[in-house]
């Protein structure tokens, strides 16, 4: 066995690959007992990385304030309180 | 250029052993040679962690959904597409069969590899009535015995032959070097000529096994 001249004269043929097919084939396939067994993802809200508590007491209108705001970005009040340490250090650091 | 399938939805045949010996000389033929690992168990990307064999590409984790198009994406001028497939049934298989220029089902020849491997053999069949094309399909036994054929083994291959089922001849033998191979990457010459490995076997009767076994699937493709 030598050379890739030989190799050469190999051709694949055409193949209907469009979803009409693939759909096809898995009916085949199921009715043979040839199913999905992809692994499933585990179900639910992957844990936040986000881990660290405070605990801090505030003035009811600082605390209703911040919650309200929270709540008009979309983030939660631990995102919240991350963007003001940013701005808050950002004079620090420049 | 072709696409070969490896098929059992039995593990342990020798699914894996087959891809890496025809990636191997199909590369050592000069062929550029992109071989898919969609086994789970990975052994196909174990063998390239030690080193793959120059022509060699290797796509790892190629899942059901995206089967079809990395098949079509790796296919073209010049190129020869082989399978590893994981030892279940699945749609990743009926999938992977459908794009198949060549599926190969390797069995031991035991009654339980030829019964379980029986059902890739229906399943082509089946896929060919559902596309309208013929996908050639052949037998290779495999983990068979150098010095003598067992009766089981000419009991299996009358069965098959008389069930209109195409074998691959030489099967392949039950060769240390070939189980190497995981252990040290590369191909069979490679192995032959590095004086640091240490085989249990006979390199050079493995060569010839796969050399034949080769030349008996090229010979398919055409």
């Amino acid at each position: 066995m030598s050379g890739s001249n030989r190799l050469a004269g190999l051709t694949a043929r055409p193949k209907d690959t469009g979803p009409a097919e693939v759909r096809k084939i898995d009916d085949v396939g199921e009715a043979r007992g040839f199913v999905d067994r992809t692994p499933r993802k585990k179900p639910g809200r992957k844990p936040s990385p986000r881990t660290y508590q405070l605990h801090p007491k505030v003035f009811p209108g600082v605390g209703e304030a911040i919650s309200a705001e929270a709540e008009r970005l979309g983030i939660t009040q631990g995102q919240l309180i991350e963007l003001m340490w940013s701005q808050y250090q950002e004079p620090l650091e420049g | 250029m072709p696409v070969i399938v490896m098929a059992s939805p039995k593990g342990g045949v020798g699914k894996s052993t087959c891809a890496v010996l025809l990636a191997s000389e199909f590369a050592r033929m000069g062929a550029d040679v992109t071989a898919l690992d969609c086994d789970p168990n990975k052994s196909l990307t174990r063998w390239a962690s030690h080193g793959l064999p120059k022509g060699v590409t290797l796509h790892s984790d190629v899942g059901r959904s995206e089967i079809v198009t990395t098949i079509k994406n790796a296919d073209g001028d010049g190129k020869i597409v082989i399978v590893d497939l994981e030892g279940v049934a699945s749609q990743l298989v009926s999938r992977a069969i459908s794009q198949a220029d060549l599926v190969i089902v390797p069995m031991q020849p035991t009654a339980l590899d030829a019964e379980i491997g029986s059902e890739a053999l229906a399943l082509v069949r089946e896929e060919e009535e559902a596309l309208g094309r013929t996908i050639r399909h052949a037998v290779v036994l495999t983990k068979t015995s150098a010095a003598v054929k067992s009766r089981v083994q000419k009991e299996l291959e009358n069965q098959l032959r008389g069930a209109g089922i195409d074998i691959i001849e030489p099967s392949l033998v039950a060769r240390a070097a070939f189980s190497e191979l995981f252990a040290y990457g590369g191909d069979l010459t490679s192995m032959l000529n590095n004086s640091e490995i240490v085989t249990g076997g006979k390199v050079d009767k493995a060569i010839l096994n796969a050399t034949a076994f080769t030349e008996a699937v090229y010979e398919r493709l055409k």
